[in-house]
């Protein structure tokens, strides 16, 4: 399936889930439609009592009645309108990003970690935004755009059934005129984007390099450049626009055309001058009344028109939404079946299989023990296994085959410590810090966790302690703190279990130092430890070292 | 109302062609209105005259005058909604451009520290979104809203003149407060809504990505269900607010439409009461309402509009924040004057960022013209801040740096989506072509874009010629080489150039820079030029 294809797909599937509300707003949209009718008949009816019958004006005060209530009617339809389409959208947008988190749950850690976090991000954010005109507007315009001018022509039909054929024959038009508005819209929005893109690529080039310019005296000239070549943009954007409003302009022109004809024929049908057709039942007042619905046969069209832009910004958003969602369907891990708990107190690895490529399994039917208060080293060549063999136990992937049981539970199902090679950090305070992982951690259980992992003297220097800020002044933490502040959280913890990917790599000596003593700490209290190393010193620090190379895994 | 001041100005430097644009747009509103106003007084003339004609009264009526009129405003309409695109979408771009170049030249004046705080892609995408908000000020809100007021009030006085007094006073009651309604109560009832909105959204982006950064740890301690549930929480609170200003400028829109139809109502019953009365005649009673009828269009408009206003407030008052001039004082200090011997003076130089511990403390250094010097420290050790002060970027925190005009190559390329000439000639403006190919010639990049079919003028970046890391570093350093500056501060000239291309730049540059300064700084001594001689920083 193409992407725009599998795009309408999901949109249409949205469209499902909001449906009573979709519903809500295309019926208030009808109501206001049907007012707006109701309106022009009570108008033209009064006119044609004042005028031709001379009746006196303070005798009209029924049908007056008759044209407020029809006006307040179509302006609470209007509002309400605007209610349910708002309400839509809102329910639509937290649909979706329920639907991407589930997506990035099944997932899992490892392949999310591949993506930019920033690109995630904004599909959660401004992707899902950008559906907002689609529900809101363009949706139930569409299916507005279409029933609004058929009631319209059905009244107008009953006046006078010429005039009903004037405007009939504009029917097979819109269809016509859709596509002349999609395409000149489409055209028009591509364009429109582009330049603004490249108007801002240009601008945003010289701020980048802002300092550049500084240094060598040129921000006068970069500022000219600027300004020459965005006028340049602007003249080619123009010669294209200029052919892309035409079909604006065609829409407009069949409006303002019906309208001249319609009245010209009325006109001369009242005066008696049309001898044929049904002109000899003409009045003033299904004449006006026809005149003045004649406008609003063509506003629907008009509105859809300029709600184009929003299924464009849709269907861009929608494909890469559900690009992500798909994604996440290929890589979703085979559930595991036939799970079977073992003894309380190991942690046991059967029979385990996982291959990214048939022919060299990253581990072939490997099977192992651990026992509680082990402290593990995985090592061996980079790309032999350890990672994968630690993703597993952590349960961040499935294997292909095979079972872990950890502590009697399923992979991943207890809380674990975590200390991955990027370390993680929150805007915000200390505590902050350590409490998204550990919400009830008491103050000083936080300030213990913070001196355990040698942070005790630059805690020392702030202010406000553990609720002080982390990154004060721009000034962010250095990469051995980062990791140490992570290593916090599992101390803060107190978890059975401690996954460790490559603890001390890329770090200086001094954290190397405090990440090997709070290790040492955490075996010491019993903890379950299994690290992925080259690192000598940690390979003393395990009791068991096992070699994970080539699908295997042995003791070294 | 104050942060879009400077914007106003800005936009109104072009007073014609606002008051074309303006014009356009009330022609193709007259237009409509005529067209519809016409049609209803011509359908409402000749029904009287053919009852006339009918009773056997003699009777004649001019069809020629109305129905030219009605062809004419028909045509009228099309083509000036046609010219009022294409001229305002002009206006637009143009405008555009004016808020860009005034934006980058307020930027350029701005402190550099004041900027590096902003800097990174995000604050970009903001600024570009802030802008944009600016782009559409004049279209969307100044032009509809002026030409709604003036429209009004033509009807206001019309009525005044050709109907009564009082009618004209009823109208002013009825469509002054539809106008406020569908502007001034829009923007003051979603102010509060929207104002904050593009900060909220910016915090929960960082929550998302601090969400997506922490996965793993947050998946393992059992705890990206609670997580994301107060990510979801916060966009239901801002989507929450979206949908409350919506709501409202939705009810607002429909209040407005009931006040101008009000409006529709009491011009049909006083026009009667005229009628009855002999002041006007019928078809005349016909005129106004309908013409009234085609304000709906005028003021369906607004409401939009002014619910963006409260954002675009925000916007102009983060873009009059983030580019303000520099204001922090200059230290006026008394500088002790340069040794006329040296090109470069330190003098217990301490870099420090906030309440940080130095990077660099008590740092000396004097370097004679002429001298070249190679500055030599693993990363971290304060290079490049070092770097900055030396070439006046950066003010130390105490201590004194003196120095000659400073040509400087920083540690990072940068490189502008622009010609590789006008690339070069950031570094000499008045550079001859032949000087710019003997300086690619010196990094050995000639080779490279003599094969080129623009040479000199092929484009760079991103939409041309791709350039490899040490590829455009050559051409950063060939830029700075080119400048006229008696002291050169490099910071790691050779990132990403192999080793042999490497030593041959390093030979050619001896001979290219004989008499300047040049001072030198890399993780290892066989990444600088051959020197006089070596510090290492520690």
């Amino acid at each position: 399936m193409s992407e725009q294809a599998s795009a309408r797909t999901w949109l249409g599937g949205l469209a499902i889930h909001g449906r009573p509300l979709i519903l809500a707003t295309v019926s208030a949209g009808v109501v206001a439609g049907i007012a707006t009718i109701a309106q022009m008949a009570f108008l033209a009816g009064i006119v044609h009592q004042g005028v031709v019958a001379e009746v006196p004006v303070q005798e009209l005060s029924l049908l007056f009645t008759g044209l407020v209530s029809a006006i307040l009617a179509r302006g609470v339809a209007q509002g309400l309108q605007a209610r349910f389409a708002a309400r839509c959208s809102r329910k639509v947008r937290s649909e979706v990003r329920h639907q991407i988190n589930r997506c990035w749950q099944t997932t899992g850690p490892v392949a999310i970690g591949q993506v930019s976090a920033g690109t995630l991000a904004r599909e959660w954010l401004d992707h899902t935004d950008a559906l907002h005109g689609y529900f809101a507007r363009f949706l139930p315009q569409m299916i507005l755009a279409v029933i609004v001018p058929l009631l319209i022509l059905g009244v107008v039909f009953s006046l006078d059934w010429l005039a009903g054929i004037f405007l009939f024959l504009s029917a097979p038009l819109i269809p016509l005129f859709m596509a002349l508005v999609g395409m000149g819209a489409e055209k028009l929005n591509q364009q429109h984007f582009q330049t603004i893109g490249r108007l801002s690529g240009q601008f945003l080039d010289k701020v980048r390099g802002l300092t550049t310019l500084q240094l060598f005296g040129q921000t006068a000239p970069a500022a000219e450049t600027l300004r020459k070549r965005s006028d340049d943009y602007r003249r080619v954007t123009m010669k294209t626009l200029r052919i892309a409003f035409l079909s604006s302009a065609v829409l407009e022109f069949f409006a303002s055309v019906a309208i001249a004809v319609v009245a010209i024929y009325i006109g001369f049908g009242l005066l008696g001058y049309i001898t044929y057709g049904p002109s000899d039942d003409l009045t003033l007042f299904s004449g006006l009344l026809v005149l003045l619905l004649a406008p609003e046969f063509f506003q629907p069209l008009r509105l859809l028109s300029q709600h184009y832009h929003d299924r464009a910004a849709a269907m861009g958003a929608g494909a890469e939404i559900v690009e992500r969602l798909q994604s996440s369907t290929d890589t979703r891990p085979a559930a595991q079946t036939g799970f079977e708990p073992q003894a309380p107190d190991i942690i046991s690895v059967q029979d385990l299989y996982l291959a990214y490529d048939a022919e060299r399994p990253v581990l072939d039917h490997i099977s192992l023990e651990i026992k509680k208060g082990d402290v593990i080293a995985l090592t061996g060549p980079s790309g032999g296994g350890k990672s994968s063999l630690l993703y597993l136990m952590a349960g961040f992937m499935q294997p292909d085959q095979g079972h872990i049981s950890v502590f009697g539970a399923p992979a991943g199902e207890k809380p674990f410590g975590w200390l991955g090679q990027s370390p993680f950090l929150v805007h915000g305070t200390w505590a902050d810090n350590l409490r998204l992982t550990t919400p009830d951690a008491t103050d000083v259980a936080i300030e213990t966790a913070l001196r355990q992992v040698g942070l005790g003297s630059l805690l020392n220097s702030r202010e406000q302690g553990i609720y002080s800020k982390i990154t004060e002044d721009g000034q962010g933490l250095s990469g051995g703190q980062a990791r140490r502040l992570s290593l916090a959280r599992v101390f803060v913890a107190n978890y059975d279990l401690i996954l460790l990917d490559e603890p001390t790599a890329g770090l200086d000596s001094d954290s190397e130092i405090y990440i090997l003593e709070a290790l040492h700490k955490l075996a010491r209290a019993g903890k379950t430890l299994v690290f992925a190393t080259h690192h000598q010193a940690l390979l003393t620090l395990a009791n068991r070292t096992l070699l994970v190379t080539e699908g295997g895994v042995r003791d070294a | 109302m104050r942060e879009l001041w400077p914007w106003l100005t800005l936009i109104f430097r072009r007073p014609v062609r606002l008051t074309v644009g303006g014009l356009l747009i009330l022609a193709t509103l007259l237009s409509g209105m005529g067209l519809l106003a016409l049609s209803g007084w011509f359908i409402t003339a000749t029904a009287l005259t053919g009852l006339l004609l009918a009773a056997g009264v003699q009777a004649s009526l001019n069809l020629y005058v109305p129905g030219g009129g009605i062809r004419f405003f028909a045509v009228a309409r099309t083509v000036a909604r046609y010219a009022e695109r294409v001229y305002n979408h002009d206006t637009v771009l143009r405008l555009l451009t004016d808020i860009r170049v005034t934006l980058f030249r307020q930027l350029s004046l701005s402190a550099r520290r004041q900027r590096s705080a902003l800097q990174g892609p995000q604050w970009l995408s903001r600024l570009t979104n802030d802008v944009d908000a600016l782009d559409t000020l004049y279209l969307r809100l100044i032009a509809p809203a002026a030409l709604a007021a003036l429209v009004t009030a033509m009807l206001v006085i019309a009525a005044g003149v050709f109907y009564s007094q009082d009618l004209a006073i009823g109208l002013l009651v009825t469509l002054l407060p539809g106008f406020l309604i569908a502007t001034l109560v829009v923007y003051l009832r979603t102010r509060h809504l929207v104002y904050r909105q593009t900060d909220a959204r910016e915090r929960l982006r960082t929550d998302v990505i601090e969400h997506v950064e922490g996965f793993a740890e947050l998946t393992a301690a059992g705890r990206t269900g609670k997580h994301a549930a107060l990510c979801l929480r916060q966009a239901d609170q801002i989507t929450s607010n979206d949908s409350r200003a919506d709501t409202r400028t939705g009810w607002n829109l429909g209040l407005a439409q009931v006040m101008v139809n009000l409006a529709v109502v009491l011009a049909l019953w006083m026009g009667l009461q005229l009628f009855q009365q002999g002041v006007i005649t019928g078809p005349v009673v016909v005129l106004l309402p309908v013409a009234l009828l085609g304000l709906l269009e005028v003021y369906s408009m607004l409401p939009d509009a002014f619910a963006r206003l409260g954002g675009t407030l925000a916007s102009a008052a983060r873009l009059n924040r983030d580019c303000a001039p520099d204001t922090s004082p200059e230290s006026d200090v008394r500088q002790v004057p340069l040794d006329s011997h040296n090109a470069l003076e330190l003098e217990q130089v301490t870099i420090r960022f906030g309440d940080h511990s130095p990077v660099i403390s008590r740092f000396d250094l004097t370097v004679g013209t002429g001298e070249w010097v190679g500055i030599i420290g693993s990363s971290g050790a304060g290079k490049s801040s070092i770097a900055e002060v030396m070439a006046g970027l950066e003010k130390p925190a105490s201590g004194n740096a003196r120095h000659l005009p400073a040509a400087y190559l920083t540690q990072q390329t940068v490189l502008f989506e622009d010609t590789l000439k006008a690339n070069l000639l950031i570094g000499r403006p008045d550079a001859s072509d032949g000087e710019l190919w003997r300086v690619l010639e010196l990094v050995a990049m000639a080779d490279r874009f003599t094969h080129e079919p623009a040479q000199l003028n092929t484009w760079l970046g991103s939409m041309g010629s791709q350039l490899s890391g040490g590829e455009a570093r050559r051409i950063a350093l060939a830029r700075v080489m080119l400048n006229e500056s008696p002291l050169l501060i490099l910071d790691e000239p050779f990132t990403g150039v192999d080793a042999q291309t490497r030593d041959r730049i390093a030979a050619a540059m001896k001979q290219w820079l004989a008499g300047k300064t040049v001072v030198s700084l890399g993780h290892a001594p066989e990444a600088l030029p051959a020197s006089d001689r070596t510090l290492r920083l520690s």
